[in-house]
C-alpha cells in the first residue's frame, strides 16, 4: 500500500528526514507519531509531492511517489491545516477543488454529510471555527473517494469535544475499507483508533509495525493496593519472597509480570496477600499506555 | 490545464464578484471618460513627449475607444497589483498546497490559472470598452468633441485594435506579476517589489536615462498602451515586451515547479 525506502530530506545543513524506511499495509489506520520537528509533516509532504525528496524513493498504492500525478489519483490528503478560500462557502470551495481534481461534483453533498457539515454548506469558510475548517479539509480529502487518506494533525487546535468528534469521524472514514495515515500529538486518541504505528524522531524511524506489538516488550505490571497503607511493607516482602522485584508508588505495589501469565500472577499474589492477612482494595493488571511506551522509547533514544 | 482553468473560473465567476466588477466598470467608465475628455486639448497645444489626448484624435473614428485606452492606462499599477494578489495570496493562504493535492502537475496548474485570469480579464475589458464608449459618447459634446465619426466600420476596426492593445498590455502585466509572485511567494513583498520597480523606480531611471523606455518592462508596457511613444516605437515595444513576457513565464514555471510548497 505505502512503502518508502531511504527517504531523505535536507534543508541546507538540517536533515529533516534521514533515510526513512517504512511500510504501511492496506486497510490499517496508521498513527504517525513523533515530537515536534521529528519530520512527520515533511515526510507526508514528500509522499504527496509537495516537497521533493533529497534522496530515496517509495510507492503509494504501487505507484512511485515521484510520479505524483498518478499516485495522487487515489489519495486524499490534508496537510499543515485546512487551507481554503475564506470568501467562498463550504460548497463553493469543494466545487473548485472537485473541478481541479477532476472529481465527481455529485459527491460534494455526501462528503459534507459525512463530516457533519451538510447544514453549514452555504456558510463561508472564513466564518468557520477551526474544528469546522478541519472537517471541511477532510471532506475535501474525501472528494475523490480515496483508498489512502493522509491527515496531518487533524486534531490540532481542537477542544476536547472537537477532538472526540474528530476521533469518531476518523473511525467512520476508516470503516469504509480505507487506509488512513494520521499524525497527531494526542497519543491517547491515536491509541483508540490505530492498528498500526509509525514512530520517528529526528527524521529517523524508531518503530513501524502493528500497534499491539508496540510496547509489548514493556512488561505489564500487577497493581496491588492494600486497604491499610501500613501493610505496604509487609506486602512488598511477601512479593519479594517469590523472586519478584516490586516497586512502591502512591500507596500501591507495582509488580512486573516478567515471563509469567499476568492474570495468573495477579490471582496468586492476591491469594498470598489474603493468606498473609493483608486485605487488598485493588488488584489489576496494568498494561503500558501508548504514551508511556512512547515516552519510554524516546527516553531510551535520548539517553 | 482544463481542470485548473475550470476550477479558477468557478472561483472567479461568482455573482458577488460579477456585481462588484460591474459597479467598478460603470464608475470607471463614467469617471474615466469625464477625466480623459476634459483633459483633451487641441493638437497644436500638446507636446509630442507627453501622453495627452487631443480633440482632433478623439474626434476621429477611433476616438470613442481611444478614450477607453487612455482610461486603461491609468490602471497599470492596479492591474499589476490585482495579478500579484491573485498569484501571491495563495501562497500566504496555503491554498497552493490544497490545489497541488488535486492537480500535482504544476505547469498545468499555473497555465490553467493564468488562462482563466486572462479569460476573465478579456471579458471585463470588452465590457469596459463598451461602457467607456457609451459614457464618452454621452459626455463628448459637452467637451466640444465631435462623435459623428464614432460609428461605422472604421470605428469598429479601431475598437478591435484598441481592445487588442489593452489586452496585450494586461497580459504583459499579468505575466510579470506572476513571475514576481512565484519568486518571492509573499503578497506583501511581491507588492512592495513590484510597485516600487514598475512605479517610481522605472520612472526615475527614465528621467535620468533617455533610453530607459526601450529596455524596462513597465515602461515598455506603457508604450504599448500608448501605441508607441517618441522614445520607443510600437513594434520595438511589442517585441521587447514579448521577450520579457516569455522570460517571466519561464522563470515563473521554473520557480513554481522546482520549489517545495510547504511551510517546513
Amino acid at each position: 500500500m505505502l512503502t518508502v525506502s531511504g527517504l531523505t530530506k535536507r534543508y541546507g545543513d538540517r536533515l529533516a528526514v534521514d533515510h526513512l524506511d517504512l511500510r504501511i499495509p492496506r486497510g490499517v489506520v496508521a498513527g504517525f507519531i513523533g515530537p515536534n520537528g521529528a519530520g512527520k509533516t515533511t515526510t507526508m509532504a514528500m509522499l504527496v509531492g509537495l516537497a521533493r525528496p533529497t534522496a530515496g524513493d517509495g510507492t503509494i498504492l504501487g505507484v512511485p511517489i515521484r510520479d505524483t500525478a498518478r499516485a495522487l489519483r487515489r489519495v486524499g490528503a490534508l496537510l499543515e491545516g485546512p487551507a481554503m478560500w475564506p470568501s467562498l462557502t463550504a460548497r463553493q470551495n469543494l466545487v473548485v477543488l472537485a473541478r481541479l481534481g477532476g472529481q465527481d461534483e455529485d459527491r460534494i453533498a455526501a462528503v459534507l454529510e459525512l463530516v457533519g457539515l451538510a447544514d453549514r454548506a452555504d456558510d463561508k469558510f472564513g466564518k468557520f471555527s477551526l474544528g469546522m475548517k478541519q472537517r471541511l479539509g477532510i471532506a475535501a480529502a474525501l472528494l475523490g473517494d480515496p483508498e489512502l487518506l493522509i491527515l496531518d494533525e487533524p486534531t490540532n487546535g481542537l477542544d476536547p469535544a472537537g477532538i472526540s468528534d474528530m476521533r469518531e469521524l476518523l473511525v467512520r472514514i476508516a470503516g469504509d475499507d480505507r487506509t488512513v495515515l494520521v499524525s497527531s500529538h494526542l497519543l491517547n486518541e491515536l491509541e483508540q483508533i490505530c492498528d498500526w504505528l509509525v514512530i520517528i524522531d529526528g527524521g529517523r524511524l524508531l518503530y513501524s509495525g502493528p500497534a499491539r506489538e508496540f510496547g509489548a516488550a514493556t512488561d505489564p505490571e500487577v497493581v496491588l493496593r492494600p486497604v491499610e497503607r501500613a501493610a505496604l511493607e509487609g506486602l512488598s516482602e511477601l512479593v519479594s519472597a517469590r523472586g519478584l522485584e516490586p516497586r512502591t508508588t502512591d500507596g500501591a505495589l507495582l509488580v512486573p509480570v516478567g515471563g509469567n501469565d499476568a492474570l495468573a500472577l495477579a490471582g496468586s499474589l492476591n491469594g498470598a496477600a489474603a493468606t498473609g492477612g493483608i486485605v487488598l482494595s485493588e488488584v489489576r493488571v496494568q498494561r503500558p499506555t501508548l504514551e508511556a511506551a512512547y515516552l519510554d522509547m524516546l527516553e531510551g533514544v535520548h539517553r | 490545464m482544463i481542470r485548473a482553468y475550470r476550477a479558477e473560473l468557478a472561483r472567479l465567476l461568482r455573482r458577488r464578484m460579477l456585481i462588484g466588477t460591474a459597479i467598478v466598470i460603470v464608475v470607471t467608465a463614467i469617471a474615466g471618460a469625464a477625466i480623459v475628455l476634459s483633459a483633451a486639448e487641441p493638437a497644436a497645444r500638446v507636446s509630442s513627449e507627453g501622453y495627452t489626448p487631443t480633440i482632433e484624435s478623439l474626434s476621429r473614428a477611433g476616438g470613442g475607444t481611444e478614450v477607453f485606452r487612455y482610461v486603461a492606462a491609468f490602471w497599470g499599477t492596479f492591474v499589476f497589483v490585482v495579478f500579484v494578489g491573485l498569484f501571491a495570496l495563495d501562497f500566504s493562504r496555503g491554498t497552493y498546497r490544497t490545489m497541488l493535492l488535486r492537480q500535482p502537475n504544476r505547469l498545468r496548474l499555473l497555465a490553467g490559472r493564468m488562462a482563466a485570469f486572462l479569460t476573465v480579464a478579456a471579458g471585463i475589458l470588452a465590457v469596459a470598452e463598451a461602457a467607456t464608449w457609451v459614457a464618452a459618447r454621452l459626455q463628448a459634446s459637452g467637451q466640444g468633441i465631435s462623435t459623428s465619426a464614432w460609428n461605422g466600420t472604421a470605428a469598429l476596426g479601431a475598437a478591435v485594435s484598441d481592445y487588442a492593445i489593452v489586452l496585450v498590455w494586461v497580459t504583459g502585466y499579468a505575466v510579470l506579476a506572476m513571475a514576481v509572485a512565484m519568486l518571492v511567494r509573499s503578497l506583501a513583498v511581491a507588492l512592495a517589489v513590484g510597485i516600487l520597480w514598475a512605479g517610481p523606480l522605472e520612472h526615475l531611471i527614465q528621467n535620468a536615462w533617455a533610453s530607459a523606455p526601450r529596455f524596462f518592462p513597465g515602461l515598455l508596457l506603457e508604450a504599448i498602451g500608448q501605441r508607441g511613444t517618441p522614445r520607443v516605437g510600437m513594434t520595438q515595444a511589442l517585441v521587447t515586451a514579448a521577450v520579457y513576457t516569455v522570460v517571466a513565464a519561464i522563470v515563473s514555471v521554473v520557480a513554481f515547479t522546482r520549489r517545495d510548497v510547504t511551510t517546513a
